[in-house]
């Protein structure tokens, strides 16, 4: 059979809007960190916005990665499943082992610039078909005469990440 | 994967359902009752049988505060080299400031960072970890106390640690750097840029960032040995 394996990436936007606890904890603790590692990047300059920073200071590319450790235990707390992302029968179903924090804006003396993501990627899965609007997809390496499907609909901010094709 | 993941996938749906009938029965439980504002019904626990296990319910959604994962004393994460204690006193007006929290991070031996390099917009597995970074809050005495290896060095740079101070609302009070003594008998020397040797090394006297530092504030105390391990001790003034 003629099978596509793909991964899925899930970017969730935080900002100043959101209102869910988590999604505060994390928009919270992200701005705390940026704000200690931006102003040693800072220092000695006279720039405080994120986009600043990247366009005047070579160390400001690593930020993201240096405010990443502290959101990475609120990303263990989801136990692996993608949020919000539902199946066509409301039920939340990507796995993702992988993630990756991203700036998109901020400033250290502004609190309402601060504008993340967190983008999670789905461990792979094999598409079966495409049924109107909605993908028809299985985990991989189901070794039971019946597959276990999921189908779900491409939605803003949702998209398929990589994808393999072969036969199987 | 596979079965036992969509299996779990299908659970994490199908628990929404207990919740809120629990969340709705333990409001109506908890409705208090008019009266006087002492307590009038203690609660019981059901006797018919005190060894019971305890009924396995579905973990709340509700999020936890955690702290970053730079919080921690021993930021060796795996990295070999030479054990160093790191004892840093924070001093402010000459007097120890207590509540202020000290970062630090340096290379590991082989003159590295973390979360530097190629692959900083790479997916990361979050059990990836941030080595040799660390984050600590100063007692009553000023002193933040890190475990870790001795660093290394990487070309342009002598032997250094860098240290960021600020207050508990993350507000910098000090960015500043650890150099090393150096010589015969130092712990640099002894350590002698692990499989590196000391071969284009940049002396204190020659770094950019040390150099006018003809005082040596800036240089720490550093004893022990390659058996036993490495102990710094330095005051920062903020």
């Amino acid at each position: 059979m003629y099978t596509r394996i793909i991964t899925l990436c899930y970017r969730k936007i935080i900002d100043i809007n959101v209102v869910k606890p988590w999604d505060k904890l994390v928009f919270d603790d992200s701005y705390a960190e940026f704000k200690i590692q931006a102003q040693q990047i800072s220092y000695g300059t006279p720039y405080t916005s994120y986009a600043e920073l990247l366009r005047n200071v070579p160390a400001a590319k690593n930020l993201s990665a240096l405010v990443t450790p502290a959101i990475s235990s609120y990303v263990q707390q989801l136990n692996e499943t993608v949020p919000e992302i539902l199946n066509n029968l409301g039920r939340r179903f990507l796995i993702f082992r992988q993630f990756q924090f991203e700036l998109i804006n901020s400033d250290i003396n502004d609190k309402n610039k601060h504008q993340i993501a967190v983008n999670f990627f789905t461990e792979p899965l094999v598409w079966y078909d495409t049924i109107s609007n909605y993908l028809l997809i299985g985990h991989l390496s189901q070794t039971t005469e019946d597959i276990y499907t999921h189908l779900f609909q491409l939605q803003p901010y949702l998209s398929i990440h990589s994808i393999k094709t072969g036969q199987s | 994967m596979e079965r036992k993941n969509f299996l779990r996938s299908l659970i994490i749906g199908a628990a929404s359902t207990p919740v809120l009938l629990n969340a709705c029965k333990k409001e109506s439980a908890s409705a208090a009752e008019s009266g006087s504002g002492s307590v009038t019904n203690a609660g019981s626990a059901a006797s018919s049988n005190a060894c019971a296990v305890a009924p396995t319910e579905t973990e709340g959604p509700f999020p936890t505060k955690s702290p970053a994962s730079y919080v921690r004393s021993d930021i060796t994460d795996g990295r070999s080299g030479y054990k160093i204690s790191i004892k840093i006193t924070i001093n402010s007006n000459c007097t120890p400031l207590a509540g202020a929290l000290v970062d630090i991070w340096h290379c590991d031996a082989e003159g590295n960072y973390s979360e530097y390099g190629g692959s900083g917009m790479q997916s990361t597995n979050y059990t990836a970890v941030h080595f040799l970074r660390g984050r600590q809050t100063t007692d009553a005495t000023g002193v933040v106390t890190f475990t870790s290896i001795f660093p290394g060095w990487y070309s342009g740079r002598a032997t250094h640690i860098h240290v960021h101070v600020h207050n508990a609302a993350g507000s910098t009070l000090k960015v500043t750097q650890i150099a090393f003594p150096e010589g015969l008998g130092t712990a640099v020397a002894l350590v002698n840029g692990y499989n590196k040797g000391l071969n284009g090394y940049t002396y204190n006297k020659s770094d950019n960032v040390f150099s006018d530092d003809t005082a040596g504030v800036e240089i720490a105390t550093v004893t022990g040995s390659l058996t036993a391990g490495f102990e710094l001790l330095k005051t920062i003034n903020v």
